[in-house]
């Protein structure tokens, strides 16, 4: 049998997963949205004097990282619920799973670029009076933050593919949208491409801007 | 009357003590510069008396406060000594203006046009009134070390401690950062100055201290101290350094 590859099947994917696209970017944002703060806390716990945030903080990035976000997921999605007794819903689990994931490797991201700052700049901060908070506050995040772009736009990309292994636990994201029409279709060859097509665009688009975001704060101060 | 009084300091980094044991008494108004070897524990000295450095025994009174008290606001104290650092450390995010005010905004709770216009007359004093725009990353090395003294001039403090301000400057670029600190003596502002510049301790300071091996090795009045001191290190070293 010989292949030929199918283009109408091809553009038509394209819009038939833009439902699945839908679900894809609202777990995406909003767990990168809610692992962004959860990584500028732990991140910043990281760095506490006191042993007992620092140990919490430590438990929490070790945890998460040594393990796969699969199985984060599954034991989420099917065993808490066995302890719990009740069921968080597929998209909110997605959610907090990408949150969770995500959240530990931007505290690493957050400690690392935080430390990397002069301490000379937290020197003449406090010497003019100002308290540890808003030395980090006004001196050491806004300078932190700068250099949190390249590696948060990385893990910003990697989270949005790691969205993908959602449909594991059932949440109708881009991967799962692209699995049913397949098995309608049974064009496994063009549906996982267009899919594969959508996620580059989104990588892609990332990068993109952020490159700009990049250009846009350096010319800030070289006004 | 007395600003900065510092009996019997001492401070160790874990086995190793660097300041053994220095009492210090600056009046307000003096000028006080400190000369020493490197690694002798000048700069140290400078910085226990904010606390950017902890000293490990002893007192330090800055205007009638001991910063070793538990009771102190260090944090206020650190407003009445203003510290000027070797490598400027100056805010690379914020303008020029900003850098001078944002003590004024944040600790002293001014309104933005109170610190603008006090930053304005902060920076026109340092010569650098057509700068308040700029960034950091686009002046000389004088130019960020007049901003810096600016900056620790924005809390309106009793005294200022320089940690060789001259170090990290090009040759012909120290005239211009000595030349606002001398005007800022003569004005009266008590000054701590860490320095290797030995014509600027000549014509400038009350008083001239040698630190060596973490004790003060002579106190004196300039022109005793460089044309006949008493100590045998003190000697020694200003030999090799006339010797440039």
């Amino acid at each position: 049998m010989e292949f030929q590859f199918d283009w109408p099947v091809f553009f038509e994917t394209i819009p038939m997963l833009m439902r699945g696209l839908k679900f894809t970017i609202i777990i995406a944002l909003g767990g990168l949205g809610v692992g962004f703060f959860l990584g500028a806390f732990f991140g910043l716990m990281k760095l506490a004097r006191h042993a007992v945030p620092r140990t919490l903080a430590i438990i929490y990035i070790e945890a998460i990282r040594g393990t796969p976000m699969l199985v984060q997921a599954m034991f989420l999605y099917y065993g808490l619920p066995m302890a719990l007794g009740l069921r968080i819903p597929p998209l909110t689990a997605g959610i907090i799973i990408i949150a969770v994931n995500s959240g530990a490797y931007i505290a690493e991201i957050v400690r690392g670029s935080v430390q990397s700052i002069d301490p000379g700049q937290i020197e003449a901060g406090r010497s003019i009076g100002l308290t540890r908070g808003q030395t980090m506050l006004y001196i050491t995040w806004p300078q932190a933050f700068k250099r949190m772009i390249p590696p948060l736009g990385n893990q910003f990309i990697i989270s949005l593919k790691d969205t993908s292994l959602l449909m594991v636990i059932g949440v109708g994201e881009l991967l799962r949208t692209g699995q049913e029409i397949v098995a309608v279709s049974y064009k496994a060859f063009e549906v996982y491409l267009a899919v594969a097509v959508v996620y580059l665009a989104m990588t892609l688009s990332i990068a993109q801007g952020l490159r700009m975001l990049e250009n846009h704060l350096e010319m800030k101060t070289k006004r | 009357m007395e600003m900065i009084n510092i009996v019997n300091l001492h401070k160790s980094y874990d086995q190793l003590e660097v300041i053994k044991g220095i009492d210090l008494e600056i009046k307000s108004g003096e000028v006080v510069c400190i000369i020493g070897p490197s690694g002798s524990g000048k700069s140290t000295v400078l910085r226990c008396i904010n606390r950017l450095e902890t000293p490990t025994s002893g007192h330090i009174i800055v205007d009638g406060k001991d910063i070793m008290d538990p009771e102190t606001d260090i944090n206020h104290v650190r407003t009445e000594a203003g510290m000027v650092f070797q490598q400027f450390n100056l805010f690379p995010h914020m303008t020029v203006l900003d850098n001078v005010t944002l003590g004024p905004l944040k600790v002293r709770k001014m309104s933005k046009t109170d610190a603008d216009e006090l930053g304005r007359s902060l920076l026109k004093k340092v010569g650098l009134a057509d700068k308040e725009k700029n960034y950091p990353e686009q002046l000389s090395g004088g130019q960020k070390q007049r901003v810096a003294i600016a900056r620790s001039l924005s809390l309106q403090p009793k005294v200022i401690l320089f940690d060789e301000p001259t170090s990290a400057l090009d040759p012909e670029l120290v005239g211009e950062v000595l030349e606002v600190m001398k005007q800022l003596a003569k004005e009266g502002m008590t000054m701590v100055v860490v320095t290797h510049e030995m014509g600027f301790a000549r014509d400038v300071a009350d008083r001239v201290i040698f630190i060596d091996q973490g004790v003060i090795q002579e106190d004196n009045a300039p022109e005793a101290f460089f044309s006949s001191p008493k100590n045998k290190r003190l000697q020694d070293f200003l030999g090799k350094v006339a010797e440039h």
